[in-house]
């Protein structure tokens, strides 16, 4: 076969759910149609209830679709096989409270048959990756949700496979820490994965996402490149030192003149969450040999001060 | 672009037998397990006072195996509940199931997770029964020389042999509330009907002896499906054999304990089946 394969190819994908006794059904998802191509970050979009999980629960082989074909790299997505190639952070994720988080990502690594000669060197160098090397002895019972967060990309990273499914990842985490889980998913990118992402602040999406698409009520909306989407092709915008009024309007002759015309005066602001950025501290750059987070642990003899 | 094929691993089962004994691990089951035994075997203690001599010790093995057919088995429904839902609950099955795995590695690997567990149980028992009573037949030894002049009465290699049935009935009932698991919603649910079971389990005998002979064809037809689809627990009852006769015979245990891996192995496979087909 020379044609390349999707990753994911969706055919009319459809999810009844029976919710009342009587055999009423809900339509979680309608007539889905979706192609992602190998090497892409693609988003998943929705208003809540939309069926964004639904359909990645679908792709994992965890539901079963009512009608329809769902294929991650050309095999039937209910197979076992399927699910070679496929990490996956399902959305609030809640792991083993009993075990630390090493004990966790090795147990998923074992699962996925990750050769034991280098079992300890990769479950050690996720970790490292997502920033938790300073906290994996800890109970995962004790961390907090951001910390989870990072665990499930480590867990679902470990066997190193080929498309990456996150369910919101970035939900229930700090401005710092969502901007770091992008950093996380653009190097992902430039390893040539391909990611299938859900979330809320599309502000995000739109800085990691190649395509995107919308779901409401189950129902594809819209589907796109970024770019092509959101650019306005027949705009471009100036950022210039403040101007007297008087030299404004001598700009707006001497566009006048050429035959263009000034749409407006604006002055930019710089986003809140940059500016948290800037302010904040930030434990455990990803990828970076720091102690991450979780590192600011205290030795057991260091008595707070009154 | 082919991508090979995942064959049914042991070693995935094995491993996920090993996250559910390490969860009744840390969870501190064993504590309790612990001290339950202890406590069983101990109040088998105050009926020292009776000294009846040697039907004494016939009396301890059977208040210790009594003990252990009723908490072991009030134990292995909670706990096989217990440790299935959880993973449920948690929704960690979610995680998990997302791996490429079968869902017949799960589900054989809870249930062998589990029937460690009451593995554990069972060895504490019936290990501080047998310390218990060897210790007390010696005293009785040394008191009435006369009654034990062929030797010791009590057969610990028959003890251990029953000891083994009861685990492996256990090892049924695991097999039956992880099938009502496998459809159920809740975790009540399963207990419940898992007790509702384990008693049709133990009396179906009684219905068969009532009416297994009626001229009713259709009764009869019944009481018949009923023991077929039932497992008859009683027949792993060989306590009441020990120190009697013979003792136990062999190969009416190797017969029960065929009967009871068969159990295991058809409702194993059942609650694969229904399991496959649940939406986590
Ligand atoms: N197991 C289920 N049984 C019945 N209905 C379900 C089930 N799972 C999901 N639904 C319904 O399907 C619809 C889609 O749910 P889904 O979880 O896919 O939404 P979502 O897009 O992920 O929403 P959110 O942004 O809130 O996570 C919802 O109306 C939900 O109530
Ligand atoms: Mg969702």
């Amino acid at each position: 076969m020379s044609q390349a394969v999707s990753a994911i190819s969706i055919k009319g994908l459809t999810k009844d759910f029976a919710v009342t006794l009587r055999g009423v059904k809900l339509r979680a998802v309608d007539a889905l149609n979706l192609e992602v191509a190998e090497g892409q970050v693609y988003g998943l979009l929705g208003p809540n209830g939309s069926g964004k999980s639904t359909t990645i629960k679908i792709i994992l082989g965890l539901l079963e679709a009512t009608v329809g074909d769902v294929r991650v790299f050309g095999v039937p997505s209910n197979k076992v096989e399927a699910r070679r190639n496929v990490g996956y952070l399902p959305e609030a994720p809640y792991f083993y409270r009993y075990l630390s988080g090493r004990e966790l990502v090795r147990f998923y690594a074992r699962v996925c048959g990750v050769p034991s000669a280098t079992l300890k060197a990769r479950v050690d160098e996720v970790i490292a990756w997502v920033g938790l090397s300073g906290a994996a002895d800890r109970r995962v019972g004790t961390y907090s949700k951001g910390m989870l967060q990072r665990i499930g990309l480590a867990q679902a990273l470990v066997h190193d496979p080929k498309l990456i499914v996150l369910d919101e990842p970035t939900a229930g985490v700090d401005p710092v820490g969502s901007a770091e889980m992008c950093e996380l998913i653009l190097k992902l990118k430039q390893q040539g994965k391909t990611v299938l992402i859900t979330s809320h602040l599309l502000a995000q999406i739109e800085d990691v996402c190649d395509r995107v698409a919308i779901l409401d009520r189950g129902k594809l909306i819209v589907e796109g490149s970024v770019n092509e989407l959101v650019g306005q092709r027949d705009r471009q915008a100036l950022i210039v030192d403040p101007l007297p009024a008087a030299d404004i309007e001598a700009l707006k002759g001497w566009l006048a003149e050429r035959g263009h015309a000034l749409n407006s005066v604006e002055q930019p602001r710089a986003r809140l969450d940059q500016l948290f950025l800037s302010k904040v501290s930030r434990p455990g750059r990803p990828g970076g040999a720091s102690a991450g987070v979780g590192s600011n642990e205290v030795p057991l003899d260091d008595k707070p001060k009154a | 672009m082919s991508v090979a094929s995942v064959p049914f691993s042991l070693g995935r089962l094995g491993l996920i037998a090993g996250n559910t004994f390490l969860e009744a691990v840390r969870q501190k089951l064993f504590l309790f397990l612990l001290l339950l035994a202890i406590g069983l075997v101990a109040s088998a203690l105050f009926f020292r006072e009776f000294n009846f001599g040697s039907s004494e010790l016939k009396f301890i093995a059977d208040f210790g195996f009594g003990a252990l057919i009723f908490f072991g088995s009030a134990l292995t429904i909670a706990t096989t509940a217990q440790l299935f839902f959880s993973e449920i609950e948690n929704r960690t099955a979610l995680t998990l199931l997302a791996k490429p795995l079968w869902r017949a590695e799960f589900v054989f690997g809870k249930f062998l997770g589990v029937f460690a567990v009451i593995g554990v149980f069972c060895a504490l028992t019936i290990g501080l029964m047998m310390a218990l009573l060897y210790h007390r037949e010696g005293q009785l030894m040394a008191q009435t020389p006369e009654a034990f002049e062929a030797g010791r009465l009590i057969s610990y290699g028959d003890l251990l042999v029953v000891g083994l049935l009861q685990w492996l009935k256990f090892g049924v009932l695991t097999a039956i509330v992880l099938l009502i698991a496998s459809f159920s919603n809740t975790n009540l649910f399963t207990v419940v009907t898992g007790f509702f079971v384990l008693v049709i389990c133990h009396l179906q005998y009684l219905a068969r002896d009532a009416w297994g002979n009626v001229d009713n064809a259709l009764i009869g037809l019944v009481v018949q499906a009923m023991s077929l689809i039932f497992p008859n627990f009683q027949l792993f009852n060989l306590a009441d054999e020990i120190g009697q006769g013979s003792g136990v015979d062999g190969d009416v245990a190797l017969r029960v304990a065929g009967y009871g891996l068969a159990y295991i192995a058809v409702i194993g496979g059942l609650a694969v089946y229904s399991f496959r087909n649940r939406e986590i």
